[in-house]
Order: C-alpha cells, then sequence, then structure tokens
C-alpha cells in the first residue's frame, strides 16, 4: 500500500499513489504518552495552531489563503490510541489536473511548512490572548459532551470502569487541566511535539512518488528523536460494578462495560472481531436481532469491541422501566454464544461485514491512511486477504471461548428523574 | 442507454428510463472497490396530504408514516432484509427526508445479488397488523431518542417557529400519538401511491460494467408488473411569507444555551437551473457573511461569544426553504443580535473579492465530495427530483456574480422572515 521512508530516528513517511481520487491528502501524526496534562496541552496546541502563524497572524487571513487554494482543508485534531496521544494535522486540497489554471500543490506544502514551523508568536511564546480562547473552545467542547446523553454515558462508564486509566483519559483532557495551560507551559509543548514525538507522514494521492519524497524531506526537516513510548498501565479495577444517575431526560442510557484478555495485534484478535461482529457489531447481530427486532425494545442496540484497551461496550436507549428487562436479554445472548449457539449464517454474516468495512474504508483516502496507520506496527505486509483468511479460520468453539474469556465489569444506567 | 460525459470532472454517467418508468443512473468509479446503490422515492414526511392511488378524494395520513413505511419495508414474511444484505457482505440502510425516502446499500462483492435483492425487498411490501404493532415500539424509542438531543430539538424548534402550516414544521419520525394511529392498511395507500417506478430514482456508483449492470436491473424489472400511474396529486395550505413565531426559548438539561437564528425563504417555487443558482449564491451569501474568513466570525469568535459548534446552512427544496445560522453560546441573545445584524447589512457586506475567494472555495469542496459515493449518489438524485443536475454545480458556480448573490439572498432577507429560538440549560440545585 503505502511505501515507506525513514527521515529520521523516529520519523516515518509514507506515500502512496492512487488515481483514484480527486484530491491529494496529508496526514501528519505526532505521538506522545497519554496522561491527562499531556492531553489538555495538546489540545490547546492543536487549536492554536489551526488558528494562525507567522504568516498568517489573523485568523481570518489564514482561512482566506486556505479559500483561495480551492478550499483547501487544513485541520487539526487529537485523538488517542491505547496509551499514546496523537495530534494529527490533516490537509486536502484538489488534485491541480481538474483545476483549469491555477496549480496549488506546492502552494500547500509551503503553507504546511510554515503551519508547521513558524507558529504565530510574541516574544518566543504563544500570544496570550489567542491561547485563552482557545482554551476557551476547548473547555466548551469537553462541556458539551455533557449535552449529547449518549456520549456523556460512555464517557461516565469508562470513568468508572477504568479510573485514571488511558481508557477514560479524554483526548481533549479536562476542564481543570486545559484551565492550567498558559502560554509558557504550551509554548513547551510545542517544542516538545515538533523536537520529541515519534512523526508519522502521510500523502496519498495521483503524485509523483519520487519529487514528493524529496519535496517532504526539504519542507520539512524533522531532527532525530527517541520517542518516549508509553508506560504498560496497569489496568484500574472499577470502584463499583453499577451506577445509576439521574437527568432531566425521557431515555434511559443503558451502557455496559466488559473486559477482555484479547488486545489489538494478539493470536487470538482475530477471534475477538468476529465475536464481537456476531454478538453486538451488526443489525444481523445477537442484540439487534433480540433486543431490538424481537422485543421491540431499543431503536439501537450494539456492541462495540475497544481492541487497545481490552474493554467491549454494550449501548442502548431503552425506555427507562426495562432496564432489567433489556441486561437480561443481552446477559442471554452472551450465554447463547458461550453454549456455542451460533449458526454457520452467523458466521458467514459477520466475515462478510468484516471484510466489506475495510475494503469500503479504503476507498476514502483519510480511511487508507488511519487502516495503514493502525495496522503497520504489527510485524507483518498488511492486506485484506491476510485478515480475510484469519477471520475465515475462526470458528464456533473460538466465540464460545472468547465470550467466556469476557468479563462483566460494570454498567452505568442513566435516566429521567421520575422514572420507574 | 444514454452517456452523458463530464470532461473536466472526468466522469461518465449513464441514463436510461426503463418502460415501467423508473429513471436509472449509472456512475462507473475507476479504482474503487466499492459499489453504493440508492433506490429513492419522492416521497417524505412533508407528503401527508393527496389523493390516493385509485382514490377521488384527498386524504390526510398520520404524521411520521413516511418514516414508519421505511422502517416496515425491511420486515418481510421470511424475516430480516438486513439478514440477507449481511450474507452477501453488504451495509443497508435506509433514510427518511422532508421530501425523500432512500434505501441503500454498499458493498465490495456479490453486486449484481444486492442489487437484487434491494429493487426486490423495496418493491415488495409486507405489512401485517402484528408487524406494525411491533414497530410501535421501536420507532417510540426513536422518537424519544431524538427528544433528548438538544441539537436536533433546535433545529426543529426553528422550524417550527418559522412554518404556519407547511408539514415541514413535522418531526419526521411524527410523535409517539401520531405513530399509535398508523395501520397495516395507511401503509399499504402510502406505499402504491408513492412507490410506483415513475415516482422513484436508482442511481448506482462504483465499480461496475454499465452495460451489464442496466440488464441486469431491465431484467429484474420486467419480470414485475405495475399498473399506470396517474400523476401524484399532493396538496398544501397556503403559507405566508412571514414566520409564525418571532421568538421562542425552551429549557433542557445542557451545560450552554444554544440559539438559532431562522431565515425563512421566499422564493421556494423554483426548480431546474434557476434553483441551482439560486441556492448556490444563497450559500456563498451565508458563507460571506458568516465564514471563517468574515468579519462576523472574528468578532463573535474574539469576543466569546460561539464556540465550535457555529454553524450555518441553506435548504430548498419545493414549497419551503430556510437559512439556519447559530451556535452554543454564552450570551445567546447578543449573538442573534449580531447575526441578524450582518443579515440585515448584507448588501455592503457582500463584496466581489469575498464572492470570488468563496466561489473557489466551493468548487474545491465539490471536487473533494466526489470522491464520496454516498455524496454522489445521494446529492444527485436530490438534485434530480427539482430538476437540477449535481455536475453542472461547477459551472453554475463559476457564472455566478457579486449582483446575483445580493438578488438571491433578499429571498432570506426580509425582517418579517427572521425568527430565533434558544434552548437554555434548567436551573439545577447540585451543580
Amino acid at each position: 500500500m503505502f511505501q515507506t521512508t525513514k527521515l529520521a530516528e523516529g520519523v516515518s513517511l509514507h506515500i502512496r499513489k492512487t488515481t483514484q481520487f480527486k484530491t491529494v491528502n496529508f496526514s501528519f501524526k505526532w505521538r506522545a504518552p497519554l496522561t491527562t496534562k499531556a492531553a489538555a496541552e495538546r489540545a490547546v496546541l492543536s487549536n492554536v495552531l489551526q488558528h494562525s502563524n507567522e504568516k498568517f497572524k489573523k485568523s481570518a487571513e489564514f482561512r482566506s489563503h486556505l479559500d483561495d487554494l480551492y478550499g483547501t482543508m487544513l485541520y487539526f485534531d487529537v485523538s488517542k490510541r491505547g496509551g499514546e496521544h496523537t495530534v494529527v494535522l490533516n490537509v486536502e486540497t484538489v488534485n491541480d489536473q481538474y483545476l483549469s489554471n491555477h496549480p496549488v500543490l506546492n502552494d500547500v506544502i509551503d503553507l504546511l511548512q510554515t503551519v508547521i514551523f513558524q507558529p504565530n508568536f510574541e516574544n518566543g511564546q504563544f500570544v496570550p490572548s489567542i491561547v485563552e480562547r482557545e482554551k476557551q473552545m476547548v473547555i466548551q467542547r469537553i462541556e458539551s459532551v455533557f449535552d449529547d446523553k449518549t456520549r456523556y454515558a460512555q464517557q461516565r462508564l469508562t470513568q468508572i470502569l477504568r479510573p485514571n486509566h488511558p481508557a477514560s483519559i479524554p483526548a481533549s483532557g479536562t476542564i481543570e487541566t486545559v484551565k492550567e495551560v498558559n502560554p509558557e507551559s504550551l509554548t513547551e509543548a510545542y517544542y516538545s511535539m515538533i523536537n520529541n514525538d515519534k512523526i508519522d507522514i502521510y500523502v496519498a494521492g495521483d503524485i509523483d512518488v519520487e519529487a514528493m519524497r524529496e519535496k517532504i524531506r526539504k519542507a520539512f526537516p524533522f531532527k532525530d528523536r527517541t520517542p518516549q513510548t508509553p508506560a504498560v498501565n496497569e489496568d484500574s479495577k472499577p470502584a463499583k460494578d453499577y451506577v445509576k444517575e439521574y437527568q432531566d431526560m425521557k431515555q434511559g442510557k443503558l451502557h455496559m462495560g466488559f473486559s477482555t484478555p484479547v488486545r489489538f495485534g494478539d493470536p487470538d484478535f482475530p477471534k475477538m472481531q468476529v465475536f464481537n461482529g456476531v454478538f453486538g457489531g451488526y443489525a444481523h447481530s445477537k442484540l439487534f436481532m433480540n433486543v431490538r427486532e424481537w422485543e421491540s425494545l431499543c431503536y439501537y442496540v450494539s456492541s462495540s469491541y475497544a481492541p487497545h484497551y481490552g474493554l467491549l461496550y454494550v449501548i442502548s436507549g431503552i425506555e427507562p422501566k426495562n432496564e432489567k428487562k433489556a441486561t437480561d436479554i443481552i446477559f442471554e445472548q452472551l450465554e447463547e454464544i458461550k453454549r456455542g449457539n451460533v449458526t454457520d449464517l452467523e458466521l458467514n454474516q459477520t466475515r462478510a461485514m468484516l471484510v466489506n468495512h475495510l475494503r469500503e474504508a479504503l476507498d476514502l483516502p483519510r480511511g487508507q491512511i488511519d487502516i495503514f496507520d493502525q495496522y503497520k506496527d504489527l510485524d507483518e505486509e498488511f492486506s485484506v486477504d491476510l485478515w480475510k483468511k484469519r477471520w475465515h479460520k475462526v470458528t464456533k468453539e473460538d466465540l464460545q471461548e472468547m465470550a467466556s474469556l469476557l468479563k462483566h465489569e460494570a454498567t452505568y444506567f442513566l435516566c429521567g428523574k421520575e422514572a420507574e | 442507454m444514454e452517456k452523458i460525459e463530464f470532461q473536466q470532472l472526468d466522469e461518465t454517467l449513464y441514463y436510461k428510463k426503463l418502460a415501467n418508468g423508473l429513471d436509472v443512473y449509472i456512475l462507473p468509479k475507476k479504482g474503487f472497490s466499492k459499489t453504493f446503490v440508492t433506490f429513492t422515492t419522492k416521497y417524505g414526511s412533508v407528503d401527508r396530504t393527496f389523493t390516493p392511488i385509485g382514490g377521488k378524494e384527498p386524504i390526510t395520513v398520520p404524521d411520521g408514516i413516511a418514516h414508519f413505511l421505511e422502517h416496515k419495508m425491511f420486515e418481510k414474511e421470511e424475516g430480516d432484509v438486513f439478514q440477507k444484505f449481511s450474507e452477501n457482505g453488504a451495509s443497508a440502510n435506509a433514510f427518511t427526508s422532508f421530501t425523500r425516502t432512500a434505501y441503500l446499500f454498499s458493498a465490495t462483492e456479490h453486486i449484481f445479488e444486492n442489487t437484487e435483492t434491494l429493487l426486490d425487498f423495496v418493491q415488495e411490501p409486507y405489512f401485517t397488523e402484528k408487524t406494525v404493532e411491533k414497530e410501535k415500539g421501536i420507532i417510540g424509542q426513536e422518537i424519544t431518542m431524538y427528544d433528548d438531543q438538544p441539537d436536533w430539538r433546535l433545529y426543529f424548534g426553528t422550524i417550527e417557529n418559522m412554518y404556519h402550516n407547511h408539514p415541514v414544521k413535522i418531526d419526521i419520525a411524527g410523535t409517539i400519538e401520531s405513530i399509535n394511529q398508523i395501520t397495516a392498511e395507511h401503509l399499504y395507500t402510502c406505499y402504491n401511491t408513492f412507490y410506483h417506478p415513475s415516482n422513484m430514482l436508482l442511481f448506482i456508483v462504483g465499480n461496475v460494467d454499465p452495460e451489464e449492470m442496466i440488464n441486469f436491473i431491465e431484467e429484474n424489472q420486467n419480470k414485475k408488473s405495475f399498473k399506470e400511474a396517474p400523476k401524484i396529486e399532493r396538496f398544501f395550505e397556503e403559507e405566508p411569507q412571514e414566520v409564525a413565531i418571532k421568538e421562542r426559548e425552551i429549557k433542557m438539561d445542557v451545560q450552554q444555551p444554544k440559539v438559532y437564528v431562522g431565515l425563512k425563504a421566499k422564493n421556494t417555487d423554483l426548480s431546474g437551473d434557476e434553483m441551482l443558482k439560486n441556492e448556490l449564491a444563497i450559500q456563498i451569501g451565508l458563507e460571506c457573511l458568516f465564514g471563517r474568513a468574515s468579519d462576523f466570525y472574528t468578532d463573535v469568535y474574539e469576543n466569546g461569544l460561539i464556540d465550535e459548534s457555529f454553524a450555518y446552512d441553506f435548504t430548498l427544496e419545493k414549497g419551503f426553504g430556510f437559512a439556519l445560522i447559530g451556535s452554543d453560546s454564552p450570551d445567546p441573545d447578543k449573538l442573534a443580535e449580531k447575526i441578524l445584524h450582518a443579515v440585515n447589512h448584507a448588501e455592503e457586506i457582500f463584496n466581489e473579492d469575498s464572492i470570488g475567494r468563496i466561489k473557489r472555495k466551493k468548487i474545491g469542496f465539490f471536487l473533494r465530495a466526489l470522491n464520496s459515493l454516498e455524496y454522489i449518489a445521494n446529492q444527485f438524485t436530490r438534485y434530480k427530483f427539482n430538476d437540477m443536475n449535481l455536475f453542472d454545480v461547477v459551472p453554475v458556480i463559476e457564472k455566478i456574480t457579486l449582483e446575483d448573490v445580493k438578488k438571491a439572498f433578499q429571498s432570506i432577507q426580509g425582517e418579517s422572515q427572521q425568527t430565533i429560538f434558544k434552548i437554555l440549560p434548567v436551573s439545577r440545585n447540585q451543580k
């Protein structure tokens, strides 16, 4: 898929030539160990870098320039994976061949260089008024989780399930840690990101690979670094195995957390992926067929597997009075798999869906980058066929084994005050 | 089969109108492994009063029925259609909007089998009183879920403010009370009236051979017989130009106040090129006033009146249209005032330079969007149902002038067309 070149120690460039898209896509990923403090600083940092730079000191000027480059999309974001925190810069620009008279690709690379290496500094530090304003933006982003009850309930579940652990640290930090960020600490965080982080740079599009490699090498002279590997966190234990909370709302949000010893890249990882598909990942899954289609208890019910944390979540929106009934049916579906009550049809449907999802994701430039990025650390060449074969080897007995390894650790239920 | 080439975009579109009236469009995409297919009827939540097929008098059906019908199409005597799609590795889904109901799948294998499944399940209704009753619990929870979502309430609350009579103000899913009145007979009436092939469009985009595909579809359609369908008659009450409610607020369990300013459109009887130009010019106007490069944005950003939720959008269909502008905000009144100030001074703010820049931005956005098979299929269908052509977007944008923007913008500019809707936090003792 991608051709990888080491630009410096800890800095890799991955390029893919493809004629599939009308755009050229760039992605820069900076990785560092995930702590609440680092998450907060880096969330504010990504906002501040997106706001302005030395060449375009006003946000409006910067945005106007992007518009002129045929609406080149440029944004920073933060995310996490396992014990790592990532600052990502995504850029998508129209391939010059579709623009009759005005090539933009070189201008975009120049702009990226400015955005990354020439921040908007005043006396060697980020501008205090911009830092304060962007801190406020990040705080409001964190607060807004409260307004989306599904996201809020999921956040509460992870806090209960894995307190003080990467699984429950939000990628934007917490309100308290964001408030502590100041121009000085932010400037330090910036230099640390540029000089110490593990960096992966991606380019995908209809480009000349050799020429692009040289352009990138010249434009982004990152120095050698020995990136810190994240500490292996002991899994913390849930403080309580059941928590119920009330808000002014109509629906009940049922969020259940299970643990599994099977993690990303383990030999059993493909078994766990198939297990999740049979259990609750799709519209043919046991949860959907029973909780929704058979019992009419909900509109949505699904399971999702977080392989980097060894966790599996089940979520559903139900009438509060049906909490016990829904919970019982969810556990019953798990028991069914333990007993080996899985049909060949269910297995085949799940395998077909897993393959399809992977192939479909590869039809998007961002999908190609993200999938390669996720699988590249495994000691093998990634291909859809490889994973297809692995999923096909998974048997009913394997699923029984996965089900019996699964341990229910905590349930969180959020509902209206007058419930019951 | 007709072959339509768009040279600048490097795309070729194939079209055929089948004997039963179905419009079929095929857009092959090189290099993609995926195929995305949508099968859409020109029937949405606003079509609640109409003359049923074979009937003489108009009837009004319970609210939320188009969406209910969409749910019920997936259940057959032999089971759930999702099962069949999954078996062939396809992700299937459906959605109901104000004016359309779309059934769709995407897959990387078994494209013919999946296309057949799609055509057959949408063209073979199976409704019983028992299955209809069963669905009420599921859709009831869907409605409750939306009731708890402040962003959805903000959106619909603003539309409710704008409209006196038009059914666009009714939630697409209806209410718990209205769906409780729905019977299997209602579903058949609506189905028979609106799901005739001559009221539908099939769009296929992705890794397909157009000749093979059209033959396959024709063969499938020729096996089925459809009665000749008369033109569908829909009825709408007269809608005044001004908004129904100038200002309103509700309380919810949220952290931040939220506000939308709604601008009700005057010109809602357009179609074809005229509509395309009007819609694009108004979008350009909104971007000029409220985009990230605007003076307005710099002002409200620096003064802390908006956050990352700030958004603006323009919707236009036959019979209704509106712009929505808003954000979470610590001072929703001040923000609404500033939004309206910009709208009322639009003509002084619009200028050649900004319009030129935004036109380039929009062309870039459109070309980026063409990477997405979903975007192409959904938008093409929406445009076609309004006699517009998606692939005309770039040439039309290129021709839009400052004068065009000023003129089009007048559609949403009158003071009597403006409304404000707010969601405020409930006072909480424990917080």
